[in-house]
């Protein structure tokens, strides 16, 4: 299904990664290494609250594209022929558990004070859903998106945790508790379906490639203190990816945080000439 | 009186200089500014929602990253309510700096974390009143992470967003005991 | 103290169940494998048009009841083995080509503006015969020899009334206007019509009463 057909209400308004990645604007708190101030998402930033708030509404509408995302794979294949019956029986419950993700991000956004579409929607989540085969699916969903969605409710939850907040770390606890159940489903059906066919695993691993790639642009995932969020290996290994794994994801953060910074120095410089 | 907002012309943003001018200098009626010299200074080069603000005797300076009077459902594109608020925000600040009672103060970058969030309270409060539309539950949230989760956290902030009048020394101290008592 | 060896009724006076069922072994497969058909179709589509429907409460709603009816075909999925059918996907079939021609119909609404005809489809019509037809297998199975697909069937029926109601206040939430009724009125009728061909979840005798024409009749 073509992303530009995802439906949604008025309030919504969708970009797309491109739309992202053309923006010549600068989203670090200074240079940090000057100012010693860390950009990570932590109530000790100056604008926390606010930060957070987008990122949450971030959360809703990639809960949404996993839902949706989900649900399409029980309908998009023949059961039996293209995707076992109980790959789609794990499907299933990921959708119902992305719908009740969903929920708490609504009510959390209450909660912190921002309202339905307040922030554009990046539809780059869904797009990683939209794959043919439904390995692809589950490398780029199940490992890729889920493996991005550890990190960022691990550093909500800090978040929550530090600033006493009674829900938020409450919430962002119980999402990681399922998101490891999705990373180990998609996992265990990559392995299962690719046993007699390294070529489709080799090609599988590679789309995830690609897409930790695209959620790493900007640099907002990394290792270094410039990045909103932290990789939260702990939890990742709990989810079954392995330290060569997690350092890789490490080291296309960092790469993508240079790229980014080089990129907007260059367009800044250009613009004041 | 001069109004004057820099710069003219964006290369990242699609925002509009003369209608960024109108809605400063009403602002600046509406607040009695202006019978002092205003300079906005839109930093483009960050997405941030940041408020500068400077002041001396004869100028008042608010620097604004574009995030601030950026309309967050479509990226780059201004929000005539966002850039209202940031005008009032940056203004209602220096005022209360000038005239406000708040020449004690700190300078911005010397504010701690619960300081600079019951000052917003109190200039956001303000902001409401003049029926600008405001997401109050969005301050709450802020007042509550400096200040704690707390029934008499929310109390304070009832109570300073519906003050139509304070002074440095007041908004200090409430900020201090409501720190304390629920840390 | 009571003496151990003295010796009781083996059912208890409050155990009523009846050893007689209406159907035999293979009869209860072949319908258990035309629920869990039913059940996968219906929790596919439901899946499929999480995306394609803009109002987010209904959204999240089909996200639910989507993973209900996958587990529901699970249960049968796992019934089948126990039944003497241990290739259950022989028996996953569709009661006949009728009720294929009724899935196709309440599937093909695909379109944003058509939410009140997705919903009608499964909570007016579908879910209503597969509650039908749970609580006749229900009530007409052997309960001594049958229990596991009675426990099953308890289990599924509950979901099945609660989904039934989630849907149908969601459906009279949707209708606004005369002209949303008339959407609605024709859909249903449409699709029970197709299903009225294909008898029921289970085909003709779905609910005991033989619902099937003499041949022709129907055309």
């Amino acid at each position: 299904m073509p992303v530009e057909e995802l439906a949604r209400d008025e309030r919504f308004n969708q970009i797309t990664q491109a739309d992202r990645m053309a923006d010549g604007r600068n989203a670090l708190i200074g240079d940090s290494e000057k100012s010693r101030r860390s950009n990570r998402l932590t109530p000790a930033r100056p604008d926390a609250s606010e930060a957070a708030r987008a990122l949450m509404h971030g959360i809703f509408v990639g809960e949404i594209q996993a839902l949706e995302g989900a649900g399409r794979t029980c309908w998009d294949f023949t059961t039996g022929e293209e995707a076992p019956f109980e790959l789609k029986l794990d499907m299933a419950r990921q959708a119902w558990d992305e719908a009740r993700h969903v929920e708490i991000s609504l009510k959390l956004s209450d909660w912190m004070g921002s309202e339905i579409g307040q922030y554009a929607e990046n539809t780059v989540l869904f797009q990683a859903a939209c794959s043919n085969d439904p390995v692809l699916r589950l490398a780029g969903v199940n490992r890729a998106l889920e493996g991005l969605a550890i990190d960022v409710f691990t550093t909500m939850k800090e978040f929550g945790e530090i600033a006493g907040d009674p829900y938020l770390e409450f919430c962002e606890d119980w999402m990681l508790a399922d998101e490891v159940t999705h990373v180990k489903m998609g996992s265990d059906w990559l392995r299962k379906i690719t046993e007699n066919d390294p070529e489709r695993r080799k090609k599988a691993l590679e789309f995830q490639g690609i897409v930790d790639k695209m959620f790493s642009y900007g640099g907002s995932r990394s290792d270094s203190e410039e990045s909103s969020f932290a990789i939260a290996r702990r939890f990742r290994e709990l989810a079954g990816f392995t330290e060569d794994e997690n350092d890789h994801i490490a080291d296309l953060g960092m790469q993508a945080l240079n790229e980014r910074k080089a990129q907007l120095r260059e367009k800044q410089a250009a613009a004041a000439n | 009186m001069t109004l004057t907002v820099t710069p003219d012309t964006y290369n990242f943003v699609a925002f509009d200089t003369a209608y960024t001018t109108r809605i400063a200098e009403h602002m600046a009626a509406q607040l009695g500014l202006d019978d002092i010299d205003v300079l906005i200074a839109i930093n483009e080069n960050s997405s941030l929602t940041r408020i500068e603000v400077e002041v001396t005797d004869s100028l008042i300076t608010i620097a604004p990253h574009s995030g601030a009077l950026e309309d967050t459902r479509r990226p780059r594109q201004q929000s005539e309510l966002n850039t209202t608020i940031t005008m009032a925000r940056g203004m209602l600040r220096a005022r209360d700096r000038l005239r406000g009672g708040f020449a004690e103060a700190p300078a911005d970058e010397a504010l701690s974390l619960p300081q600079a969030a019951i000052w917003d309270t109190y200039i956001m409060g303000r902001i409401a009143h003049m029926d600008i539309e405001v997401n109050k539950q969005a301050w709450v949230y802020n007042f509550r992470n400096r200040h704690g989760f707390s029934d008499a956290a929310d109390a304070v902030f009832e109570q300073v967003w519906n003050s139509p009048t304070a002074t440095w020394a007041e908004l200090n101290a409430l900020s201090a005991s409501t720190v304390s008592v629920t840390a | 103290m009571a003496d151990p060896t003295k010796p009781r009724a083996s059912f208890a006076p409050w155990d009523r169940r009846e050893l007689p069922g209406s159907f035999s072994v293979e009869e209860t497969a072949r319908r258990v494998g035309n629920y869990k058909w039913a059940e996968t179709k219906l929790f596919e589509v439901l899946g499929g048009w999480i995306a394609t429907v803009p109002e987010l409460d209904i959204k999240l709603r089909l996200g639910t009841h989507c993973y209900k009816h996958a587990w529901h075909a699970e249960l049968w999925h796992k019934r089948l083995p126990e039944l003497r059918e241990m290739n259950p996907a022989r028996l996953t079939v569709p009661a006949n080509d009728a009720l294929v021609r009724f899935i196709d119909a309440m599937t093909e609404p695909e379109d944003a503006s058509l939410t009140i005809e997705k919903l009608v489809g499964v909570y007016r019509v579908y879910i209503p015969h597969f509650i039908s037809a749970y609580t006749y297998h229900l009530n007409n199975t052997s309960e001594i020899t049958d229990m596991p697909t009675i426990r099953s069937l308890k289990f599924i029926l509950q979901d099945e009334f609660e989904d039934w109601r989630d849907g149908e206040m969601l459906i009279q939430s949707l209708l606004e206007t005369p002209e949303h009724v008339d959407r609605a009125a024709a859909h249903q009728a449409k699709l029970e019509k197709l299903m009225l061909e294909a008898g029921g979840i289970a085909g003709h005798g779905s609910i005991g009463i033989n619902t099937q024409a003499p041949q022709g009749a129907l055309s």
